[in-house]
Order: structure tokens, then C-alpha cells, then sequence
């Protein structure tokens, strides 16, 4: 995964651990160099003052018995030992013995050494000087130092190396694959579970925490987006019912429960598409109720309604359940289509339904009175038009009114 | 003439050959007087008595003196010595012994002997482990100490250089710590110092019989040790080192101080005469020449050990006075001993003689 601006977190601490222990480097670095200066100074002067005393009865017995061959090897053999810089030996009878290079004698301050006489008969026979050798201090130092810092040097790479190698294998490869598996979350594989390889044994740590997190947060989602689904779909239903009932609103005609006008012209020109594709025969009948004004004007408009309403039922019990069907094509006019129906059995069909019409006693108050339709019949012919049928139906109901009402006009 | 002369002078060469053979394995210097003037009358011992006599010397350096044995083994039967007399300097002894005895070679330690206890367990006693050791002669070296010592004290009260607590002082410079002859003059030394009550010993060094170390090493000394007039020293070219420090120091040996010496070198017996030297013992340089005597009588079928013992620690210094020293210049100077005729010291050649007279004032007389 190569991303801009994108340091690895073993990356980043790797470098923090470094800053702060070349840092901490440098202070223990200063503090070993204080504390090596005094014990170094300290081991210097017990080693310098172990190398006098345990030379000096030698050294005794070597001056005493005037051996100054003897005395110049040993004094030569002090000077050799890397702590010393220059030894000096001044007899009491005056003889000078001198080894090692003098100049780091200068103002320095020696530590110094009686030489008795080895019988003690009289008392010291020399004093012997040891100057110490400030590179061979200088060098031990710097050993001490160095290799404090190069040992802690080395447990820092070493704690690095490590704090890098359990990072990348219990962090930065668990949050990689965590990061991956996230941008290549999808709402379709949103229920993917996250499965993370983790070394066998390990203890649940805050890595598992973030991994049931988002199984949590993935339920959830999809608890949440199936929840949804539900919703829609019982919206859906009630949007549904309401169009149905939106739709019959605009077909239907709310009084008498017949096909409104605007469905009629919808719906008349299939029915005739049909009859030509099929070369079936469909007639058309026009019936207006004679005298409805009369009737609105005489008994009020709730009863012209009951008038209408009364008409379309008569309509539905005489004509064909699911075949033949009625609209109010106006305010007392209906149109009755016959699908597969030729004009005799129209005209028959009109005839029926006048004389239901005529023969329903209507009751209003204490009085009775009789409603009567006129009927235009005309079957359609081939390549004519819905509007040319309704006229045509509409000039024979007019005849029919013309003929004194009552009537059923046929086509001729 | 000629014909006659080379007869004489062929006898002479091989007369030797018939003669008892004995190589000396000399450990000095070729050019050092003491170990010079024992060979020179070894030399004369020799020619008196027609031994034929080999001298080797192994330069002090000891592994020498074990090379030169090995090299006398070495050589084939017929010329191999019938005696070798070596002296234990340096203990090169038990190992000599063991060498010439596994060799069937006859030997005889002269000068210095068998005198460690520790050394004895493994060589024993002449004639024991080793049959062929047939016994040592060593010069008295305890003479040499106390003679010398008692001369100087005597000197030094004579003077009467006393020291502020009334004391003579006295200094000694020894050899060298292990050398039995050393350690016997400073015990001689030490016996004559005990015995007087009005001397005290400061302190002996070991000057590693050198004079160029002595006179280093008395330098120290003097300092050291301001009130001692007295220095004993165990051999003559330590007393002149000494006495070479003492006169650096503006003084006069036999003036301020006194120094007493061990061995007959010309210088020391000049010493004597003029004074600078204040007592002076020698002569124990003859012991070679003793031995070479005792070997002839042994060579000649009488042994020494039933009248004499096997290990013969004999008197045989003298002590010099001027006159003493005079004469053994005039006699011996040079080291020259033609006039001694080792013939009548042998107990073989003179048959009435029934012990060995082993000290050189005999040869001063």
C-alpha cells in the first residue's frame, strides 16, 4: 500500500526511540564520563600506590645492598607498567634513578613512596616518586566511556529492531489489512465479516476491540439498511393502494359507479383497435334520460341522483358482467359499448334496457312517478373512428327524441 | 749434533705419553692473575713431577666447564686424561662428578669442594656414589677472612679511628652470596669481628668480585656510612675499588681509611709495601698445585686417603707484611715458579715425609 504523505507508525517510533535515546545516549555518555573520571582517578591511585608499595621492598633490599644495576631495572620495570609515567628514585646518599619520560613529571604532583632499610637499623634509604601517565588515564576513560555508549548503542538498535518487528506483526499488519478491508467495504458486502490473521495464542487486545467494533458497527448498518427495505415496501404498498384509489377516482364516476367520460375515451378506442385487429363486430348505444331537468327541477337534485344511480344499476343487471360496460358520458347521458355484438343484438340489448328502465316505479314522497331513456344504436364500422361511432350514435339518439322519446333509434 | 738434539727432544715428547696425564679445567679467565698464577704453578707442579698437564679454561662462564668435560670424554681412550681436577665454582661440581665417573675418568675437586648439605645427598662422599672422585683439597677459606679482618682491626685500633660511639667501623664487600670460598672468607671475616667487641660491622655488600662495582657500590657506602675507616674486602680488585672511591672522595687508603685484601697479584702485594693496603692474605692459589702432588703420590701407589682424609680443608694462606710481600715478588713475581721443585713434597719421591704441609708460607721462607 503506497500512499502519500504515509509514514508507518514502526517507522515513526523507530525514529522517536532514537532521538530520545541518542539523547539519553549523551547524558548517561556525560554522566559515565563523570563517574569514570573519579573512579578511573581513584583506581589510577590505588593501582599507582599497589605498584609502589609492592615494589618498594624489593627496591629496599636493592638499594641497600648497592645493587644500582638492580635498582635501574627495577625502577625501568615500574615505568613500563602503562599507568605510570615517570618514576623517580632519590637515594638518601644522594644517587638519582630515573625512568619513563620526565616531561610528564612537570607540575604534576607525584605519589610518593619511603623506601626503609630492610633491616630498619636505619630509617628511609630513598623515596621513590610515580608520576602517572595522564594518556594511559585519558585512554581508560575513553575505553570505559566507549564502551558503556557502544553497549548501549547496541541494546537501543536491538530494543528498536524489536519494537519494529512486534509492531509490524501485532499492529501495523493488523491495522493494514483493517484499512484495506474498509476502503473495499461496499453496501452489497457489507455483511463480509473482518477476519484478521493473528499469531495463534495471542491474548484479546485492542486490535480485536476495533475488529468486534465493526462487526457492531457492520450490523448495524445492515440491521439499519434491511429495516429500510421494510419500510419501503410498506410504503410502497400504501402508495400503491392510493394510486388504485387516485386511479378509480379518475375513471370512475363517483355517483352512479360507471366509467367516467375520460376513461371512456381511453378506453373505447382499444376496444375498437381490438374488433378491427380480430374483425369483431362492437356496437355502441346512446341513451339519455328523457326529461332529467324536469325531474332535477321537480323533486331536487338528490333525487335526479338517485335517478342516475338507480339507471346504473338497472344497466349493470341487464347488460354482460366483464364483457359489456357503461360510462356517463355526460350529465343524464350514458354509453353503453358491446364488445361482440352486432347491431340486431344491440338494438335488442337497447330495447331491454329501455324497458327495465320504463318499467322501474320510482317513489318520492307520497307520490310516484316513471323515468323514461332514448336510446341511439350503432355498430361500428371498419376505419371508423370513436368519434364518428358517438356521433353517429349521438344523431340516432337525437332522432329517438325526436320520435317522442321512450324509443330505441337503430341505426338503419 | 742435530741428530742428537732431535733424539733428546723425540724421547722428550715421548716420555709424556708414558707419564701420568691430568687435565685441569681451569674456571677464571685465561687473563685473570689469581687463576693464572694457579695454573702457573700447576704448570711447575707438572714439569716437576713429569705429568703431563692440560689446563682449560672455561672463562667463568659455567655451561663452558660442563662443554670442556663433555668434550674430555669425547675423546678416544688413548687420549683421554687419567686424571681431572676441577674445582665446584659456580656448583658445576655434582654434575662434573657424575659426568667423568659414568666415563670412567678419575677426578679430584680442587679449590672449592662438597660443602652444601643438600648438595652432599646426592653426591656423597668421595669414593661412595662415585667411585672414581677420588677427594678434594680446599684452601682454609675462613683463613683468609679472619686473618686479614684480625690485621685490619689491629690496624684501625693502632690508628685508633674510632667513631663518635667509640667503635671501630668497619665495611665489607664481599663476592657474591653463593660461592662456598665466599661465603667462607666473610664468615672468617664475621668470626674475627665477633671476637673483637670494639668493632662493629656496618653492613657487607656483594660486589661480585669486580672492581668497577665495588668502587660504584663503596661510593654508596661511604655515604651511608660516614664514621667506618675499616673495609674489608673479599678479594684484591674489590679493595681497589673501594680504595679508588675512597681517594674520589679525597681521602688516602692507609692514611684515613684502611682496607685489607684477598690474593697475591702484584698490585696488591705493592699495595702491601707502600701501605695503602692494610693486610693482605694469599697464596691459596698453590692448592692446584698440591693436588697435582697428591695425585702423583696416589699415581704412584700411595693414597692419601688413609693419612690425609679424602676432603682436605688445609691452612694455606699467608698473611702478607711488606717484607713477606717483597719476597714473594722477587721469588714469584711475574708468576714465575721455576725455583719451586714440587718433587720434594711428594711422599712417594720423599719417603720419610709423613704429612702433607699444605701452606704456601713454606714456599716464602
Amino acid at each position: 500500500m503506497r500512499v502519500k504523505n504515509f509514514r508507518p507508525i514502526a517507522s515513526t517510533l523507530t525514529r522517536a526511540i532514537w532521538r530520545w535515546s541518542t539523547l539519553c545516549a549523551c547524558l548517561i555518555g556525560l554522566a559515565q564520563l563523570t563517574l569514570s573520571y573519579y573512579h578511573v582517578h581513584q583506581e589510577f591511585e590505588a593501582e599507582v600506590r599497589a605498584i609502589g608499595s609492592s615494589n618498594v621492598p624489593l627496591l629496599s633490599v636493592s638499594i641497600w645492598d648497592i645493587e644500582p644495576a638492580a635498582v635501574q631495572r627495577q625502577i625501568e620495570v615500574i615505568a613500563e607498567k602503562q599507568q605510570i609515567g615517570f618514576v623517580c628514585l632519590t637515594v638518601s646518599t644522594g644517587q638519582i634513578f630515573k625512568a619513563g619520560d620526565a616531561a610528564l613529571s612537570l607540575g604534576k604532583t607525584a605519589s610518593w613512596f619511603e623506601v626503609p632499610a630492610p633491616e630498619r637499623t636505619i630509617g628511609s634509604i630513598g623515596k621513590l616518586e610515580i608520576y602517572e601517565n595522564p594518556r594511559a588515564f585519558y585512554r581508560e576513560m575513553i575505553y570505559n566511556v566507549l564502551t558503556a555508549l557502544i553497549g548501549y548503542g547496541i541494546l537501543t538498535l536491538l530494543i528498536c529492531t524489536l519494537v519494529v518487528y512486534f509492531l509490524k506483526r501485532e499492529l501495523e499488519h493488523p491495522l493494514r489489512h483493517i484499512a484495506q478491508f474498509v476502503s473495499a467495504l461496499t453496501p452489497d458486502r457489507l455483511t463480509t465479516p473482518l477476519k484478521l490473521e493473528r499469531p495463534a495464542g495471542h491474548q484479546r487486545d485492542e486490535i480485536d476491540l476495533v475488529v468486534e467494533g465493526f462487526q457492531v458497527l457492520q450490523d448495524g448498518v445492515s440491521g439499519y439498511i434491511s429495516h429500510l427495505d421494510e419500510l419501503v415496501v410498506q410504503r410502497t404498498q400504501e402508495l400503491e393502494i392510493a394510486l388504485e384509489s387516485i386511479q378509480s377516482l379518475s375513471t370512475i364516476d363517483f355517483l352512479t359507479g360507471c366509467f367516467n367520460r375520460r376513461l371512456f375515451n381511453e378506453r373505447i378506442a382499444q376496444e375498437l383497435d381490438r374488433a378491427e385487429r380480430y374483425q369483431r363486430p362492437i356496437s355502441l348505444i346512446f341513451c339519455d334520460i328523457d326529461h332529467f331537468k324536469l325531474i332535477n327541477d321537480t323533486y331536487g337534485h338528490l333525487v335526479g341522483d338517485q335517478v342516475l344511480q338507480g339507471i346504473a344499476k338497472g344497466f349493470e343487471r341487464n347488460l354482460r358482467a366483464e364483457v359489456d360496460w357503461v360510462a356517463r358520458y355526460g350529465g343524464e347521458e350514458f354509453v353503453i359499448v358491446l364488445p361482440e355484438t352486432g347491431l340486431a343484438e344491440a338494438i335488442t340489448t337497447a330495447e331491454r334496457l329501455r324497458q327495465a328502465i320504463e318499467g322501474d316505479q320510482l317513489l318520492e314522497g307520497n307520490e310516484t312517478f316513471r323515468v323514461t331513456a332514448s336510446f341511439g344504436v350503432a355498430q361500428h364500422r371498419l376505419g371508423e373512428t370513436a368519434q364518428v361511432l358517438i356521433q353517429e350514435a349521438d344523431t340516432l339518439l337525437y332522432k329517438a327524441k325526436q320520435g317522442g322519446r321512450n324509443r330505441v333509434c337503430p341505426a338503419p | 749434533m742435530i741428530r742428537l738434539l732431535v733424539v733428546i727432544a723425540g724421547l722428550w715428547l715421548a716420555l709424556p705419553v708414558m707419564a701420568m696425564s691430568v687435565v685441569f679445567i681451569n674456571p677464571g679467565k685465561s687473563d685473570e692473575v689469581y687463576w693464572l698464577t694457579a695454573a702457573r704453578a700447576m704448570e711447575q707442579a707438572a714439569k716437576s713431577l713429569e705429568i703431563k698437564l692440560e689446563i682449560q679454561f672455561s672463562e667463568r662462564q659455567h655451561p663452558r666447564v660442563l662443554d670442556i668435560a663433555r668434550q674430555i670424554i669425547a675423546r678416544p681412550a688413548g687420549e683421554r686424561p687419567d686424571y681431572v681436577v676441577f674445582s665446584n665454582d659456580y656448583a658445576t661440581g655434582p654434575e662434573l662428578l657424575r659426568l667423568f665417573d659414568a666415563a670412567g675418568i678419575k677426578s679430584f675437586m680442587a679449590f672449592s669442594g662438597i660443602s652444601e648439605p643438600a648438595v652432599r645427598v646426592t653426591t656423597g662422599r668421595p669414593r661412595e656414589h662415585y667411585k672414581r672422585w677420588l677427594g678434594s683439597l680446599e684452601p682454609h677459606a675462613e683463613d683468609a677472612g679472619y686473618l686479614t679482618a684480625k690485621k685490619l682491626i689491629e690496624t684501625g685500633r693502632k690508628f685508633g679511628v674510632r667513631s663518635s660511639d667509640g667503635k671501630l667501623h668497619l665495611l665489607a664487600i664481599g663476592g657474591d652470596r653463593s660461592t662456598p670460598a665466599s661465603v667462607r672468607r666473610s664468615a672468617g671475616m664475621r668470626k674475627a669481628v665477633a671476637e673483637a667487641p670494639d668493632v662493629v660491622l656496618d653492613q657487607e655488600i656483594f660486589a661480585a668480585w669486580n672492581r668497577e662495582k665495588a668502587a660504584e657500590q663503596s661510593e654508596w657506602l661511604f655515604q651511608r656510612y660516614p664514621g667506618s675507616r675499616l673495609v674489608w674486602a673479599g678479594n684484591d680488585l674489590m679493595a681497589f675499588g673501594a680504595m679508588q672511591s675512597w681517594e674520589k672522595r679525597g681521602g688516602k687508603p692507609g692514611g684515613d681509611a684502611w682496607f685489607s685484601a684477598v690474593n697475591t697479584s702484584v698490585e696488591a702485594l705493592d699495595a702491601v709495601k707502600s701501605g695503602r693496603l692494610a693486610a693482605l692474605a694469599g697464596g691459596h692459589f698453590i692448592a692446584g698445585a698440591w693436588s697435582l702432588v697428591m695425585l702423583y703420590d696416589y699415581h704412584h701407589g700411595r693414597d692419601f686417603a688413609a693419612e690425609e682424609g679424602l676432603e682436605m680443608d688445609q691452612s694455606m694462606f699467608v698473611l702478607f707484611t711488606p717484607s713477606l710481600a717483597d719476597r714473594f715478588l722477587e721469588r714469584y713475581g711475574d708468576m714465575r715458579f721455576e725455583r719451586v721443585d714440587f718433587r720434594r713434597f711428594s711422599k712417594v719421591l720423599n719417603p720419610k715425609l709423613k704429612r702433607y704441609d699444605f701452606s704456601f708460607g713454606q714456599l716464602l721462607r
